[in-house]
This record gives structure tokens, sequence and C-alpha cells, in this order.
């Protein structure tokens, strides 16, 4: 019997060769074997992947029992690099860390991108909502490409999968998150990821991974007994942080003031102003007057309203996965559901997956072996609007004034409430609303009849085949595919209400309705044929060459069609693209193909155990650029030192590495740039468009971009140095790199000056640079019989610069009117600008010597960019007599800006904290004025009304520090062992309660939003808080059970 | 390998388009310009129209702030709309493309004017040629307004050309009809030489001169767009307030509606929706401009469907966007003849009533005899001071239409005289002081090289002497 000195039990699956022959055995589920030792046999080798192989001599014995040592060493040594090539970690040049499956299991997220966070330093992972289906934007060492995407290659098992993050809803202004499509994999179906950083680990993938890449690799069975696992995962969900509210003033506004004083308060009970008069308690009546009768309430601060309008959240997410084989072939098989519905009431806020995986291998000869690997997704979503318009919830919800019980306006049928009346005689008004605001609908309202549903259907898979004709060759083939099919639905209610009470002056509500019904097709199909050749020159020195071939094509299919995008439905509530008033609204009906060959090569070279050194080449062709310039060839070197093989094996360093590289790696674009092409009729206006068909005239018109028949690919430059220390017999571990990055001839569409008849220009042009350095550091600080205690912390320091932008000066990412998110020259990426307060050179705001408010600057300014000046996270994991587990995860960001307009929307209705307490007859705050001569003079005499100042802010003054720090994970698990399990059905039972994205401590000026939530999804549009979805924290519990 | 990369031809835009698929697109942007963003822009500085109180859309217009981009989106309209689509066509090969080149140059020629007059300096010799110029500089007005010249001339070649083939329907402002085009080329050369009448008098009086010794004809239709109830196809403005959620952002300005008042004119009533006032219900006629602020509240009288700006009527679809309207060629006519330089041909009186009634005519308010016999600004007018009482009455004419053409009127000449300062700017422009231009556009600042530097709102622009 072969058994595991971890814990006495009997491994199945261990080959047992009797040393210099063939003849071998494979332990059964029991772990015994029975081998007929040859004659000549002296000795068994024992061996299995994870531990240390064991010989033992055979002499007389008919009984051969052995107790292997599993080898920690060995695990965390094996890395899964590009192509999906397991490489020994010591060999290589540069930074690959790993992630388990112990890890994402620990944070409990529903999304593997998200599971990252903090474990590895180098990435910058956004987790936008943090709910199931929500967007994860995931950059390494601060992106390369100016307008291009900037996120990591996702690739599973080899091959690479689309993670297109296309925001739902019109844009980022009034957002609906559907994710990203990375997200589409289940946590629970991951072996591992290794995060390859830098081009140099991602060269072998080409010009898709020059901003890194993402190595997913999935379970696969093992040979032995079948094992069944059942996991689920539920989880309870509340919101992280809402702002801080004023509780001192409710609905209305003063009419009769200056700066100093109020003389009069207007209680105007169509507000959803809180500028009114200071809370007194009295009973006071507001709202409509109904069949005479208007509701009365206290004119107190509802100091919960818009906490309480929110419910619990609450997912469930559930895996059963069978997984095992025999000596020839292995499988997994994995079926998962995941449902949720999140913190809005009612189930408008639904997200539910299905999925099912089948990872099987078999050996047809000892030459021959094929493997297979399917995973389908099915994906129901539907999900609630930010932003400002009529459909974004949040945004109606953060509008109620002070006093107004938001949380009790539920039921729609109360005629104070609701759209739609009927009066004391039974006689229905469709046409007209009890609800008390003029400018704002009721949030209940909206979740009801505003409505963004979301499907999709994915596959992804691969088949591989591995042929060794030879025993130093190997031939590999592997073809993958991603497909998928997503279809969108938005629907918009038609309704024109005017208040039933005409006497407070109410305005009405009215709306054209609308249907729209987005449709993205997507397949990839990735085909790579490699042939590996391996030598051994002598004992000390070693080498494989590998050679292959790379062919992909992607082709996509858009459809954005709406109902007119002026006159809307003709019909109420009847959603149907037959139902436009008007031409249809084709926003977009847009095929793509484009092709990649690519021919690379890999040499990998090994001399004794310490010295190991790699180069690859690749040349790629590509369909996106034009023919004289579309082959493009790129490179890269590097090499690793295990210095500590040169030196006595002594108890301070035990294991001790240098690394550097070097790396190029060419990028194409996207398809369709070459040309100047013409579209249909359009002119856009501010808020409406003339569009043709005009009655049964047609037009064309010149498009926007000047194509490019001349564009070259683009070219990143990547350096790195790193080195890998573990001290104290592996207790201290240390991690450290230190890299940098150029990205060149970026092609990019350029603003170009209208007057030119065109407002954009596809160039070559620009340089990005990254610096950064990334530290882990490792370490036990128990190691006892009981207790075992982890402690470990990452360092990201990336610095970015643009370097150079070519004749202009900024290129536009995001953001609004009047509030830009830009790449400019001489400025980190993602540089915020926008008019902001003007200050003289003391910091001092300056305003107006007559009304006391701040003056804006003449010119936009820039204010700090969203990328974080670096990044930490610190965590411990805890063992107790192997049952019990502990573990917490902490990590931050500093010094990153956001802007927020939940700020901007609470300035300017008054219901946050900034615009409290005393509001009139006050200086504004370490201000001055200027005198004749321009001199600054401080302000104590010159007040200020809030009233004036907080509903029109500039810009730049919703720009504040995005730092955090969070509670990223924490979670405690007990283990039943094999021995507590005996007389039960199950071999290991676990139980656990988890939480992620627990607490949040943010900057002081940020009383507003978790700083990750983004309007812009996963795009190059971050630390946007337009109105955006706030996040949760999660918590739950977790129970595993295998059989 | 090549024919397997070979797939990056585009199959979703067309790589050509024909001249007249072009021209409907250059006519439409043209349209929005002067039917939203110059009708808004115009209408308030020309004071017919305010920010209502109880809205806030338009605030910096009365405010003489407008934000740094509030430019952008009018002149990316004329020149990437407008302008590049029109240049297009007349750079295009084929044959009997003439009338529809001619359009496409008098359309040019009207677009730039318009540029010009409300942005000054523009670029125009460097402008519309990406590969050559990159970063257009800018020209002096006058030279501008030599090209806006050189492209009627042009244009006017084109059209008068036999065998050509008519656009047809593509021509969204005259249907094809050559012999109006001709009419509108001669009318936009005499409002292209007036402007000048007071910087560049010579050149005015000699190219208004040689002009009428063409024997021209003027227009008696309306050069305009008429828009139609279906979505995307409505009136511009009005488009605007659907996508606006039809709120009720513009009411009547009391500079206009005293003025019509005091002349008991009765086309207040078809340009207005009047509604009755009552201090009670907090209901006003007009408001002073600007005076959202002192008048919170209130609900004030919105401008009518019939020019297209009131937001809850659906009528307001439907109303026309006027480039060169009826009225207008007459006083046009008018200032030539009373300026002395039409060769001896036309009567100032005759003209100045045709005008006033073309109005009338125009807005359904029947005739205009007795109006014009007994306004102050009516006859009596014309008798003291000539000049002023057809500028002052082409200024009642262009209410609602053509407010940029009147605000740039009253900028050229200073009638009418009775413009009274927005009571709203606390930043911006000095106090007491009005806005003179269109402020260039943050684009063209950002990107353009070339760009020579801002220039505040109250700066006069070259033609501007009064």
């Amino acid at each position: 019997t072969v058994t595991s000195s971890d814990d006495k039990l009997p491994i199945p699956g261990v080959s047992v060769r009797v040393k210099g022959t063939q003849v071998g055995a494979v332990t059964d589920a029991n772990g015994r074997y029975s081998v007929n030792v040859p004659s000549g046999g002296t000795t068994l080798d024992f061996s299995y992947i994870g531990y240390v192989v064991q010989s033992k001599a055979i002499g007389s014995a008919t009984t051969i029992n052995v107790e292997l040592v599993s080898d920690a060493q060995v695990l965390t040594d094996v890395v899964v690099t590009a192509n999906a090539i397991k490489r020994e970690k010591r060999t290589l040049g540069y930074s690959a860390p790993t992630i388990t499956s112990e890890a994402l299991e620990q944070s409990g997220s529903a999304s593997a991108l998200t599971a990252m966070v903090g474990r590895v330093p180098g990435m910058n992972i956004s987790s936008s909502s943090n709910t199931p289906g929500s967007s994860t934007r995931i950059v390494f060492r601060g992106g390369t490409s100016i307008a291009g995407n900037n996120q990591a290659l996702i690739v599973i098992d080899g091959v690479p999968v689309d993670n297109s993050s296309v925001i739902g809803g019109a844009d980022s202004r009034s957002s609906v998150d559907f994710g990203n499509r990375a997200n589409d994999i289940d946590p629970d179906d991951i072996e591992s990821i290794t995060p390859l950083l830098g081009p140099a680990a991602a060269a072998l993938y080409g010009s898709r991974a020059s901003n890194g890449a993402v190595q997913i690799t999935t379970k696969s069975g093992k040979k032995g007994k079948t094992q069944i696992t059942f996991n689920t995962s539920n989880t309870f969900s509340s919101i992280l942080k809402l702002p801080d509210f004023q509780n001192e003033y409710g609905q209305g506004y003063a009419t009769d003031y200056d700066g100093s004083v109020v003389n009069e308060y207007f209680n105007d009970s169509q507000e959803n102003w809180s500028w009114g008069a200071p809370f007194n308690g009295a009973m006071q009546e507001w709202g409509q007057s109904i069949d005479g009768v208007r509701q009365s309430k206290p004119y107190s601060a509802q100091t919960d309203n818009v906490r309480n309008f929110f419910k619990t959240g609450f997912a469930t997410d559930n895996n059963l996965s069978f997984s095992g084989g025999t000596d020839k072939s292995t499988f997994y098989l994995a079926l998962n559901t995941l449902n949720s519905d999140g913190i809005f009431p009612g189930a408008q806020d639904v997200y539910d997956k299905y999925g099912v995986r089948f990872n099987g291998r078999t050996d047809f000869s000892d030459k021959f072996s094929a493997g297979i690997s399917f995973n389908y997704n099915k994906i129901n979503a539907r999900q609630v609007a930010g932003g400002q318009n009529d459909n974004s919830v949040f945004d109606n919800v953060l509008q109620t004034p002070r006093d107004i019980p938001l949380d009790k306006l539920g039921d729609l049928n109360n005629k104070y409430n609701g759209f739609g009346y009927t009066d004391a005689n039974g006689v229905l008004h469709a046409d007209q609303y009890g609800y008390y605001g003029s400018y704002t609908l009721n949030p209940y309202y909206i979740l009801q009849n505003f409505t963004n549903d979301d499907a999709i259907n994915r596959i992804t898979g691969n088949v591989n085949l591995e042929y060794k004709p030879l025993s130093w060759l190997t031939i590999q083939d592997r073809i993958g595919t991603d497909t998928y099919s997503e279809r969108r639905r938005q629907l918009t209610p038609k309704f024109s209400f005017s208040p039933i009470d005409l006497t407070t002056n109410q305005g009405t509500h009215v709306s054209n309705g609308g249907y729209q019904i987005d449709q993205f097709n997507v397949t990839e199909i990735v085909n790579d044929l490699m042939a590996t050749a391996s030598h051994t020159f002598s004992e000390d020195f070693k080498g494989s060459l590998m050679v292959g071939h790379n062919i992909r094509q992607r082709t996509t299919s858009t459809n954005r069609t709406a109902t007119n995008a002026s006159a809307g439905l003709v019909v109420p509530d009847w959603y149907n693209l037959q139902n436009s008033n008007g031409p249809l609204n084709v926003i977009t009906d847009n095929i793509s193909q484009r092709r990649l060959v690519g021919v690379y090569a890999d040499l990998n070279l090994a001399y004794k155990n310490y010295l190991f050194l790699e180069a690859t080449a690749r040349n790629d062709w590509s369909s996106t650029l034009p023919v004289q310039n579309n082959s493009f060839f790129y490179p890269s070197v590097s090499g690793s030192f295990v210095f500590s093989e040169l030196i006595k094996p002594n108890n301070i360093l035990s294991y001790g590495k240098v690394r550097a590289s070097v790396a190029k790696v060419g990028n194409d674009t996207d398809p369709y740039q070459l040309l100047t092409t013409f579209s249909k009729g359009t002119i856009l206006s501010g808020f409406g468009s003339t569009v043709f068909p005009f009655g049964n005239v047609a037009a064309l018109q010149a498009g926007s971009t000047l194509g490019n028949p001349n564009l070259k690919p683009e070219i990143t430059t990547a350096y790195e140095l790193g080195t890998e220390l573990s001290f104290l017999n592996n207790r201290i571990g240390l991690d450290f790199t230190y890299y940098q990055n150029k990205s060149k001839n970026q092609i990019l569409a350029i603003p170009i000056p209208n007057s030119t008849g065109y407002g954009f220009s596809v160039v070559n042009v620009g340089e990005v640079q990254n610096k950064g350095i990334e530290l882990t550091l490792k370490g036990t600080a128990v190691r006892s019989a009981d207790w075992n205690i982890d402690l470990f912390g990452t360092y990201t320091r990336n610095r970015n610069l643009v370097v150079d932008l070519g004749d202009i000066d900024q290129v536009v990412l995001g953001g609004v009117s009047g509030m830009a998110i830009v790449a400019a020259e001489g400025r980190p990426y993602g540089e915020f600008y926008a008019v902001t307060n003007q200050t003289d050179a003391q910091g001092r705001t300056i305003v107006d010597a007559e009304t006391g408010l701040p003056l804006p600057t003449a010119t936009a300014q820039y204010l700090g960019s969203y990328n974080p000046k670096f990044q930490a996270s610190w965590g411990a994991n805890i063992t107790f007599k192997k049952h019990w587990n502990l573990n917490v995860l902490f990590d931050t960001k500093q010094g990153n800006k956001l802007y927020s307009r939940t700020k901007d929307i609470l300035a300017f209705v008054g219901v946050s904290e900034e615009t409290g307490g005393q509001r009139f007859g006050l200086p504004f705050p370490n201000s001055v004025y200027l005198d004749a001569d321009g001199n600054s003079v401080v302000n104590n005499s010159v007040f200020y009304n809030k009233q004036d100042y907080f509903p029109d802010l500039n810009p730049g003054v919703n720009i504040i520090d995005g730092s955090f720090v969070k509670l990223r994970s924490a979670g405690i698990s007990y283990s039943f062992n094999k021995e507590q399990l005996k007389s039960l059905p199950f071999s290991a039972v676990s139980l656990g309660v988890f939480g992620n994205n627990l607490f949040i401590w943010t900057a002081k000026e940020n009383k507003y939003v978790d700083p990750e939530v983004n309007s812009g999804g996963a795009t190059n549009e971050q630390g946007f808080d337009y109105t955006a979805q706030p996040s949760v924290r999660n918590y739950g519990f977790n129970l595993r059970v295998t059989f | 390998c090549k024919k397997f990369l070979d797939v990056n031809e585009n199959p979703n835009n067309p790589d050509t388009a024909s001249p007249n698929l072009l021209l409907p697109a250059s006519q439409a942007a043209t349209g929005q310009i002067m039917g939203n963003f110059f009708q808004i822009y115009g209408n308030f500085w020309a004071q017919y129209w305010t920010q209502n109180p109880t809205s806030s859309q338009y605030r910096t217009v009365d405010q003489y702030n407008p934000a740094a981009t509030a430019f952008d989106r009018p002149w990316l309209i004329l020149f990437r709309n407008a302008l590049v689509n029109a240049d297009l066509i007349t750079k295009a090969q084929g044959s009997s493309l003439e009338y529809t080149k001619g359009i496409a140059y008098l359309m040019k020629a009207y677009t730039f004017q318009v540029a010009t007059d409300a942005f000054g300096d523009i670029p125009v010799s460097q402008a519309l040629q990406p590969e050559v110029y990159p970063a257009p500089s800018y020209d002096a007005q006058a030279v501008v307004y030599d090209s806006v010249f050189n492209y009627i001339d042009k244009g006017m070649a084109l059209i008068s050309v036999s065998n050509s083939s008519s656009p047809g329907a593509q021509d969204m402002v005259f249907q094809g009809n050559m012999a109006n085009w001709k009419a509108f080329a001669n009318t936009l050369k005499l409002k292209a030489y007036l402007r000048l009448a007071y910087v560049d008098p010579t050149k005015a009086a000699a190219g208004v001169r040689a002009l009428y010794a063409t024997n021209p004809t003027f227009l008696t239709v309306d050069a305009s767009i008429k828009y139609l109830s279906t979505g995307g196809n409505e009136n511009p403005l009005y488009n605007e307030m659907v996508g606006l959620s039809r709120t009720q952002n513009i009411v009547a300005s009391t500079t206009a509606i005293s003025h019509f008042d005091a002349n008991s004119d009765p086309r207040v009533a078809k340009l207005y929706d009047l509604i009755p006032t009552d201090a009670a219900a907090k209901t006003e006629r007009s408001i002073p401009q600007g005076s959202y602020n002192t008048n919170t509240g209130k609900t004030v009288s919105p401008p009518s469907a019939l020019v297209g700006a009131r937001a809850s009527n659906s009528a307001s679809a439907t109303a026309p966007v006027k480039f060169i309207s009826v009225a207008e060629s007459y006083f046009l006519q008018a200032e030539a003849v009373q300026r002395g330089w039409t060769n001896g041909v036309g009567v100032v009186a005759t003209l100045y009533t045709q005008g006033i009634q073309a109005s009338f005519t125009a807005l359904g308010a029947g005739d205009a005899t007795a109006y014009i016999a007994s306004a102050p600004d009516g006859a009596a007018a014309l008798a003291a001071n000539p000049l002023k009482a057809i500028i002052t009455q082409k200024y009642y004419a262009m209410c609602g239409f053509q407010g940029f053409e009147a605000w740039t009127e009253w900028r050229r000449t200073g009638y009418p005289d009775f413009f009274t300062p927005s009571v709203a700017p606390i930043l911006g422009i000095p106090r007491g002081s009005f806005p003179l231009r269109m402020a260039y556009p943050n684009t063209e600042a950002t990107s353009n090289k070339n760009f020579p530097g801002i220039v505040t709102i109250d700066q006069p622009v070259w033609w501007d002497k009064n």
C-alpha cells in the first residue's frame, strides 16, 4: 500500500515501476498495487505528482508499503507559461507568480478575476460593483496602449478567449453593467492562474499579449478513484459604502436671501432639493393634494431613507463535479449554477448563470494522446441602469429630500406614490400621477418599468493532440474556439403623466418610450501547431527547441437596433421593433473579420541546474495592416541564474535566483482602419439629430475618421530584472521585480481639427512608458505540529508616462461635457482634465469679491490620474491542527483620483454632508479675493451661500482622492479529515464562512463612494463614478463535500 | 497566405458616395445649425427669447458665459457635416453634375458666411484638405468673404448651364428648381455685399452695382428646409427639445414682446403662445432678458409651435428652417435701393411694404396694410429714418425663425436700438455689454496647432463697425 505521510491515507494513481524496466503498475483506489517483478528487478520506484520520488529495494519482500512525502517545492515550482507549456519556475527569466484554486476559493468571489486581487503584485484589478456578472478590469504594469485595449489577454488552457466589455445603455453616462466576458468562467473549475505579467512572459502569444496574459488552467481528472465533489457557496450582499448625508435641512429652498441671511424659505413640495428650512420636527403637509387631502409627516430627517431602500442581496453558487480516470484516460465533468438577486428591491437585478465543463484526456498509445476541453455557459441577467437618465434608479434615489420617507413609497398602488390614478369615483386617470416629485420618478416605479435584459450563450473549448514519434520529439496541435451570442434588450416605457394636484405647480413626466435590441456575435478560432525537440548534450547541458505555427481568426457581428430615437413607441407597453414610431434607429450594423498567421520558435537551454536561457522569436502576418507593412518580427531573450546552487547548503539562504529578460512585441490594429469611408446621413446635435432617410430622401456623408493606408505595427519593448530569494529553510521568501516597458508607433485615431472636415486621423504616433517595481514577501511565522501561520504581502509601484503624442497634446479617453479623462503628453495615463475652482499660490481658493463664490479657472486643469501611485496587499493564512483555516487579506490603492458625479448630484440637491452645517453667513473656507492689483486678500468678510455654490460646482471640484484600504476577503473554514469521516460516504468535507469586499477605509474627502465603482465598465474610462451602481460587500457560507 | 489575409475590405461602409447622396446631408447639416444651435443663440441674443425660470438648459446663453466647449458641436456640424460634404460634391467627377455641384457651391458660400459671421476669422483657404493641411490656418474675415463671393460666382456659373440633370428631391431646399437657386445666388450675394457696407462701403457698393447690372432675380419664396413629423426628420429645435424630455426651456423676452405690443402687432400672437397674465397664478406674458432668477417659479409665454419652439406641441415638428426668407429678400433690396447702389432700380417704400407683407403672409397674420399705416415702427418710421425702419422691420420679420441673422444685422447696423443687456451675467463678459461673436470651439484650441488664440465674445468681428 502506498500512503501519504501527511494524513497516512492511501494514495490512488501512484506509478510503481521496476527500475530499469518497462514493468510497472498503478495503485488502485485504496492505494494498493501489485507488480510482477521480472528477474533481475531489484528496486521499485514510486512516483506521484506532488510527492518526492522514492525508491525501495525489493529484496525478498512480497509486500512493500511506502509512505510518500509531499513535496511542496515541486507543486509551487511548476508554472503554466505561454501556450500552456509547463515549466519549472526556476528556469524562468521573468516573473510568473501562480494563484492556486485555494486562494480563489478563499475569496468567495463569483469572479475569477476579482478573486485575484491582492494575491500577486503587478496587477491593477478594479472590481467595480463586485456583484456577480459585474465588470472587472485587469491591467498589468500600467497598460501600454493609448486608445487600444489595455487589459491582459485572458487565456484558458492555452486558448485565448474573448474579454469584450461593451457597456449596456447608450454610453457610460447611462450605463448598465453587463460585465466583461472573461468573468464568464466559473472559479470552481480553475486549477490555477498564472499572470504572465510582462511581454517577455507572453511573447509567444504574440501581438495580443503585449499587455501580458492571464493563463488560466482548468481542472483535470486524476487517475484513480472517481471523485464527486459538491461545493455550494451562499452569499448575502449589502451596500459597502453609501454617501454621508446631512440631516439638518429638508425639501424646498431659500427664496429671499443673500450671502449672509435668509429671509424666506419655500417649502416646495415638488422639489428634489433639500435646500429648505432647518428641521423643526413639526407636523407638516407634503406632496400633492389628492381628492382634497395631503399627507402629513413631521418635518425631520429620515436618516436611513436611502439605506433602507435597498434590500439584502442573495446569491447561491453550486458546483457539482465528477473527476477521475483510468491509467489511460482522465476526465473532469462539472456542472455549475449561479443564481443571484442583488440589492435593489424586487427582482430587477438578477444574474443567473449555468455552466457545464468537460475536460478529458486519453493516451491511445505511448506515442499518441488526445485531449478535449469543452465549456458551455448560459447566462440570463437583468441589470439596473446607472447614470443620470430617467432609468437610473440610484440617481433618483439620491435626489430624495432628507425628510421624504423614500423607503415607504414602495406601494405603487398608493395614489400618493404612483403613476396612474383612480379617483374617488373609480375613474382611472392613466395620465396623472400622485408622486411628490416633479423632477424625479419614484425609484420603485423605475424598477418595475425600465428593464435591461441580457442573454448569453457561449461555448469555449479546444481539442488537443499530442504525438511523440521519437523520444526527443513531441508534436502537438491545439485547435480552440470561443463562440458566443449575446442579446440585450432595453425597455423604456412610454408615458405622459401630469400631476393630479395642479395647484402646487407640479411638472409633467413625459417619455416617448423605446425598445432596443443589441445583438453581439463573436467567434474566435485559434490553431497552434508546435513541434518540440529536446536534447541532452551532456549531463550538464540540456536544451529544447520548439517551433510553432499559429492561425487565428476572429469574426464579429454587432447589430444594435432601436425604435425611432426621437419618437419612440407607438403603443405603450408593447416592446417590439414593429412598434417603432417612425423609421427604426439602426445604431450599429457591423460585421468584421480579422486573421493573423504567426510562426514562432522557443529555444530553452539549461546548464547544470542553475543557469537557464530562453530565447523566443515570432513573426506575424496580420490582415488588418496594409500589405506592405503586415509582416512583423519580434524576439525575446530571458535568463535565470539560480546562484544558491553554487553556495554551500546553509541555514540562512535556502534559495536564490536572479533573472533578466528583454522582449519586443509587435501589435496590429482593428480591421478596416486603412480607408476613409462614408456613412448614412446623420447629423447629431446636442440632444437630438437629423436622421436620413428624410421622407424619401436618402443621404450619405463623409465618415468622421481618415483612414491610413500606410499603417505600421505598434512595437512594445520591455525590460525586466528580478530576484527570488528564500531564507531560513524557506520560511521567508522574497520576490522582487523591476521592469520598464515602452510602447511606440501606437496606432491611434487622433483628433484632428474639425476644420479639416474630419474629426480623427488614424496614425502611428505616440509613446507610453511604464516603470515599476513589484515585491512579494512571504513568511511562515509559526510552523508547529498544531499551528501554521503564513503571512504575505505585496507591493506594486508603477510610474506611467505618456511620453509623446506627436502633434497633439492629449487624447480623450472618456468623461463628460466639461470633464475629460485624457492621455496627455508628459503626464500619467488616465489624467483628469477639468475646470475647477481657482486657487492662489498658497492653495487658497480665490472667490469673487462681491458674491464670495469661488471663481472658475479660465481653462481646464490637469487634476491627477486614475492610476494609483502604489498598491499593496497584506494577508495571513492560519491553519490549526490541519482542520481549521483562517485567512484574511487586505489591499490598498493609494494616490489615484476619482470623478464622482454622486458627489455632484448630492451637492446639487443639497443632501450630502458637505452641504449641511451653517449655509449662510460664512466665507468660503480658506479663501481669498483679489484686490485691484491682483493680490490675494484673505477673505473673512465676503460671505457666500451654499445654495448658490453647491448646485453648480465646477466639474474639477468633483475629482477627489480615490485612495482606499479594503478588507478584501476573510474567512474561516473547518475541514474534516479522512479518519473523522471513516464511517461516512465522504472522503472530504469542509465547511466555512467567508466574506469579500468587507470593509473600506477611504480618503477623508471621499464621503461618497467606493472608488472602485465605475461607469465605464472595464474600458479605459476608469475612475468614473457617473452615479455608478454602488458596490456591495458579500458574506456567506460554503460547504464542500467530496464523495 | 496572401489570400488568406486579404479580408480587410470594409463590408460595413461604402468608400465612395455619389454627389446627389451627399447633397441632402450637407443641406440638413446647415439646417441643424440654423434651426437649432444658431436658432437658440440667435433668438436669445436677438432678445426674442430668454431662459424659462422653471428650467435651466440655456442659462449660460443668457449669462453671456458659454462653456469653453459650447461651440464644439456647431463648429463640428459646420465643417464635418455641412462643408466637407458640399466640398466633396464640388470635387466629384462625372457627367451632368453641374446643377448639383452648383448648389453645393452655393451651400458652401452660404455656410461659410454663416460661420464667419459667427466666429470671425476662420479657416477657408486651408480648410477641408486634411492630407495637405492637417492643421488649417485661419483666414481674415475679409478673405473669407472673398471666398464666399467666389463660391457664389462658381455656383452661379454651374447652375446656369443648360443640359444638366436636376437633383430633384435630393435637393432639400428647392427640390431642384434652378430658377429659385439663381434667385438664391443673387439674394445671397446682395446679403453678403451689404454686410460689408460699413467696413468697406466702396467694395460693397461696387459689388451690389455689379450684381444689379446682371438684371438679377431675387427670392420670392423662402429658401428653407421643410421638416416632417416623422421621428428624426422633425424641426431641429423641436427634435432637440424631445431629446431634453420636452422641457420648455425657452420663453418670451420682454425686449421683443414689448415692441411688438407697442406697435399692436398681430404677428406676436402667431410667434408666441401668449398666456393670460395673472399675478396670483404667477403667469407672465414675458420676462426681461435673463431674469430667470428673479422670476423663480413663474410660468411665462413660450414661443409657438409655428416657429418650432413649443416643446409640448407636436406641431412644432413641421416648422421650417429658413436660410433666407422672402421678407428678408425684400428688406435687403430695400436697403440696397436706399443706399443708392442699384443703378436706379427699385423703390424703397414698395420693397419695405412688400417685406412687411411677406412676413405677415408667412405667419398667416393677414393683410399688413393697417399695421403699416398705424404702427409707430411702420410707414412713419420709414419716413423718419429709412435704414433704421428697414432693419427694425426686418428684425420683427425674423422673430423666431432667423434669430441668428437678426442678431447679426443688429451687430452690423445697431438696429433695432432697443436691446437691453441681459440681467443674468455673473461671470463672462463685462456687465452691461453684449455678445458680439461666438467663441472658437475648444476642439480647435486643443487640436489645431495653427489656432490663433481665444477671442472673447464681446469682441466685434471685422465688419462690425457699429
